[in-house]
């Protein structure tokens, strides 16, 4: 049916819908609308296809530093996938949306669990930006001047944070990692820290792929300082959690945990922290209650933080955060189990033992960093060229330049490259790559 | 025919225990020794389920959560239309999900085709000259938004004086909230007697030390704001900038533009006017657009076409704000919004938007003669009325519509208008579903005010006790 012959119409009075738009001066009306004519499904559909196959795909997968090509159980797409889940919207009338409500605590407690740290809130965008807030965050408890941030952080992790940092009189000063093994220098970090620091953040897995033993033991030197931690979740599977290595706050990217890929977004920011810092934590947060028939509930709480009711002095203008991506998660770590989540981890560290070994051979790639990867191995690479680019003509994804992910690396590191692995990453693939890499000149 | 809710007493994830024989490779043990002792763990705290139970609990659950594929949605400002099928389906073609962010322009020429196409089509429907996709959500934007206009102004040596932020009292409580964040002092203005922006109390708030003048048209009131124009000149001549909250974006979409009213910097909410699903409160995505002469500023990368037709990232902006995301932007929702985009066109994109506001003024014909609904009765995309007049609470005839299985409105929102309910039907609601909720709420107004406040009765829990909630804190299992 015709719009200008809705029934609609006829029942508030107007003959035309122009009516509707009689307060839109004539001066500002759109003349023409520069966008093609709808099509059909079926022709949108046809040509997505043809989009998508200007896409390349890789038969063998060694990018990492931050996403991931993990195992997702058909489950969890299968459960984000339900309609009731996918098309709500945030859980306002609470009583209405009781299924997600109870996702999203349960999303808060397994994350808590798994971490060791207090309170977990319903989810942040991402693991940098979660970062940024986490920041933020430090700096309202706290107020010190000065946050310290590994030398090696990934430009782009960086410059999030930089972001965040906007409008605060807070300094990112940076710290040492060493070039030998790719761990915190702690005496170069006790030299930073002072009566000013608000936070020290640290990652582990390092930026330099490394498992750093170093960052446990921050909790003795950081003084009034707050620990905020950067935990690759997966690597939780083996090591000890950062609630119990003394992290104030503690962030994760959770895309590994059942999401796919997706150009690197959307993701999942996780943040974590002590009980103490709930009233002057950013985000949403559901807390359980009971009904007034003394029946278990859940509802958001704590909403006096945030911007619909706090506005310029809410603790972050947060709304819209990453749920269905939260309650993914959640399935994915309840279908894995601690048995699946260690084995991951070890079939992870395996095959980036597997690598080192598959590309001991070659004259070009060198394994100079000590110590113990997890995903991501850095190797000297001696070629000439781009490496991604030589690697893709064998169709390998990988071997991406530090440069291109670090401001001002190590001296001895100028020209590594990384390849990372998951427990996905096949024997046919590192038979492809070491192959590959043989050939290369 | 409306929403029942399942009732399962569904136990926490924690308290189910079952056998976990979820496969993964076989790992070797002995790598662990790799691992410096004390990091290690042996204890993963994590509770053991089986997959089946994993399924079956998510499923209850998801049935105990009303979507807008049951049925109508009609939150204020939220823009909760119909999320198309097509576009989960292209979302989730494995040339677009399986591409990893790092892996260089030649080999996602199709993606960046994608996001090139959004670009230009968010361009032409908001008259703006660039666009990021980077921000995640439409707060994000916001905060975006202000990143450039202070960048702007910090390079014209004005940062330093320009450090306030108008705002009027109908905002969004995002915008201070953004505007706070990024440093500035927030001026709040209110509205005038007719429910728009009151020109005076702007000349008055405006100074050289305004940065800029955050408002969405129409407002939150579903109301036009007819003096547009005369409100963006007062604002230039004054050095500030025009910031556009696209949350209402879709009461105007191809009728006219923020870039014709004369903003300077706008965010986009896809989750809400480009009908990408919202999850339960995100995914989502708050592009941004800008007129030419912030263009340098935008965040890196954009995405930008070579005159021989390849698409590329481009890192290189003169005075860029630096990054406000990890990648891109949320890829995933950008390809769904896109979809939507190129499947319903310039001529469907437009309908909608009539569809849209015809919709809101139908339910202001049928709801005016038992509520008060101020600042007359034209509206756009939404209206606002107020309870007051019926002697209920807005909140009681809330349940009242929930226990019906009806969706309820956003209520107390904007803060302007006591005890009221803001109504945003969107197009894809029948005349039957408008009747329906109209009715339903005629009838909540004409109850008993004493039951209504034992409502719900009819939904998994009764109403909750939220003073308890935010009191003896209970975060975790």
């Amino acid at each position: 049916m015709e719009i200008e012959d809705s029934p609609l119409l006829k029942e508030i009075g107007f003959h035309s819908t122009d009516e509707l738009f009689q307060d839109v001066p004539q001066k500002i009306r759109k003349k023409e609308l520069k966008i093609p004519r709808g099509i059909s499904e079926f022709e949108l559909t046809h040509l997505s296809q043809e989009i998508a196959s200007m896409n390349r795909s890789f038969r063998h997968n060694f990018l990492g530093n931050g996403i991931y090509d993990r195992i997702i159980p058909s489950s969890v797409d299968s459960i984000i996938g339900r309609s009731e889940f996918l098309t709500s919207y945030t859980p306002y009338q609470a009583e209405m949306s009781q299924g997600m409500l109870q996702s999203l605590f349960e999303f808060q407690s397994i994350i808590s669990d798994l971490t060791g740290m207090d309170i977990t809130n319903s989810s942040m965008y991402d693991g940098f930006t979660a970062l940024g807030e986490a920041a933020r965050m430090a700096y309202r408890i706290n107020e010190g001047s000065e946050i310290l941030v590994p030398e090696t952080m990934y430009r782009s992790k960086l410059n999030v944070l930089h972001s965040y940092m906007t409008g605060l009189n807070v300094r990112l000063v940076p710290y040492g990692i060493s070039p030998a093994d790719g761990t915190i220098d702690l005496e170069s970090l006790e030299g930073k820290i002072n009566d000013n620091t608000s936070a020290i953040i640290a990652e582990q897995p390092s930026s330099l792929g490394n498992i750093d033993r170093n960052v446990a033991k921050i909790s003795e030197i950081k003084k009034k300082a707050l620990l905020i931690t950067y935990y690759d979740p997966i690597a939780l599977g083996v090591l000890k959690p950062p609630g119990e290595t003394g992290s104030d706050i503690n962030v994760m990217e959770g895309q590994q945990l059942g999401l796919h890929r997706n150009l690197g977004g959307p993701l999942l920011g996780i943040l974590s922290f002590r009980n103490e810092f709930a009233r002057k934590s950013p985000g949403r947060i559901i807390g359980e209650s009971n009904d007034t028939q003394g029946k278990r509930a859940f509802v958001m709480t704590l909403q006096t933080r945030e911007q619909h009711i706090r506005r310029a002095k809410a603790m972050s203008n947060i709304c819209t955060n990453q749920a269905l991506f939260a309650v993914a998660a959640t399935s994915y770590l309840g279908i894995i189990g601690p048995s699946g989540l260690k084995k991951i981890a070890l079939k992870t560290m395996e095959n980036s033992q597997k690598l080192i070994n598959s590309v001991s051979r070659s004259k070009m790639l060198k394994r100079e960093l000590n110590g113990v990867p997890f995903s991501d191995v850095i190797l000297k690479y001696s070629g000439k060229g781009d490496l991604q680019h030589k690697l893709a003509e064998s169709g390998i994804a990988g071997g991406i330049e530090l440069e291109k992910l670090i401001e001002n690396p190590h001296r001895q590191l100028k020209g590594s490259v990384f390849l990372s692995v998951t427990e996905k990453t096949g024997t046919e693939s590192l038979e492809a790559l070491s192959k590959a890499i043989e050939v290369i000149q | 025919m409306t929403y029942h809710q399942a009732t399962y007493d569904e136990p926490l994830l924690s308290e189910i225990h079952s056998d976990n024989r979820y496969k993964v490779p076989e790992a070797d043990e002995n790598i662990i020794n790799l691992i410096p002792e004390e990091l290690r763990t042996d204890n993963v705290n994590l509770p053991v389920i089986a997959e089946y139970d994993v399924v079956r609990h998510f499923t209850r659950l998801s049935q105990m959560n009303y979507g807008v594929d049951l049925g109508i949605y009609p939150l204020g400002s939220c823009t909760m239309k119909f999320n198309p099928k097509f576009a989960d389906r292209i979302a989730s073609m494995e040339n677009f999900s399986e591409t990893h962010p790092l892996v260089g322009d030649d080999s996602i020429q199709g993606s960046l085709r994608v996001m090139y196409e959004l670009q230009v089509y968010l361009s032409e429907l908001s008259d703006m000259d660039a666009v990021t996709l980077q921000p995640l959500a439409g707060a994000h934007g916001e905060y975006t938004g202000i990143l450039i206009i202070r960048k702007y102004h910090e390079s014209k040596g004005e940062l330093e004086k320009r450090r306030e932020i108008i705002i009027p009292d109908s905002a969004h409580g995002t915008n201070p909230a953004s505007a706070a964040m990024a440093g500035f002092d927030v001026v709040e203005i209110p509205s005038s007697p007719d429910g728009t922006v009151d020109l005076d109390a702007l000349k008055a708030a405006l100074s050289d030390r305004t940065a800029a003048f955050m408002i969405t048209n129409p407002n939150t009131l579903g109301l036009f704001e007819k003096r547009i124009t005369e409100i963006a000149e007062i604002v230039h001549k004054s050095g500030a900038l025009l910031y556009y909250d696209g949350a209402n974006f879709n009461a105007i979409m191809g009728i006219t533009s923020p870039g014709l009213m004369g903003f300077d910097v706008v965010h986009f909410n896809l989750h809400k006017t480009f009908a990408t699903p919202h999850g339960g409160g995100g995914p989502g995505s708050g592009p941004v657009g800008v007129k030419k002469f912030l263009k340098e500023f935008l965040p890196i990368p954009v995405v930008e076409k070579s005159p021989d037709g390849k698409y590329f990232l481009n890192f290189d902006l003169r005075n860029t704000i630096g990054k406000v995301s990890p990648y891109y932007g949320a890829f995933s929702t950008i390809l769904r919004a896109w979809a939507y985009i190129t499947y319903h066109g310039s001529d469907g994109l437009t309908e909608n938007t009539v569809r849209a506001v015809l919709n809101t003024n139908y339910l202001v014909s049928r709801l005016g003669n038992d509520f008060k609904i101020p600042f007359g009765k034209l509206k756009k995309h939404e209206l606002v009325l107020t309870t007051e007049n019926t002697g209920k609470r807005a909140l009681d005839l809330a349940k009242y519509l929930i226990d019906l299985g009806i969706h309820a409105p956003t209520v107390y929102f904007p803060l302007n208008v006591h005890e009221d309910m803001m109504i945003e039907p969107t197009e894809t609601v029948s005349k039957r579903d408008l009747d329906q909720f109209a009715d339903a709420l005629i009838s909540a107004s004409r109850q008993d005010e004493e039951s209504l406040k034992h409502l719900p009765v009819n939904l998994s829990v009764g109403r909750i006790d939220e003073v308890k909630a935010a009191r003896q804190l209970k975060l975790h299992w």
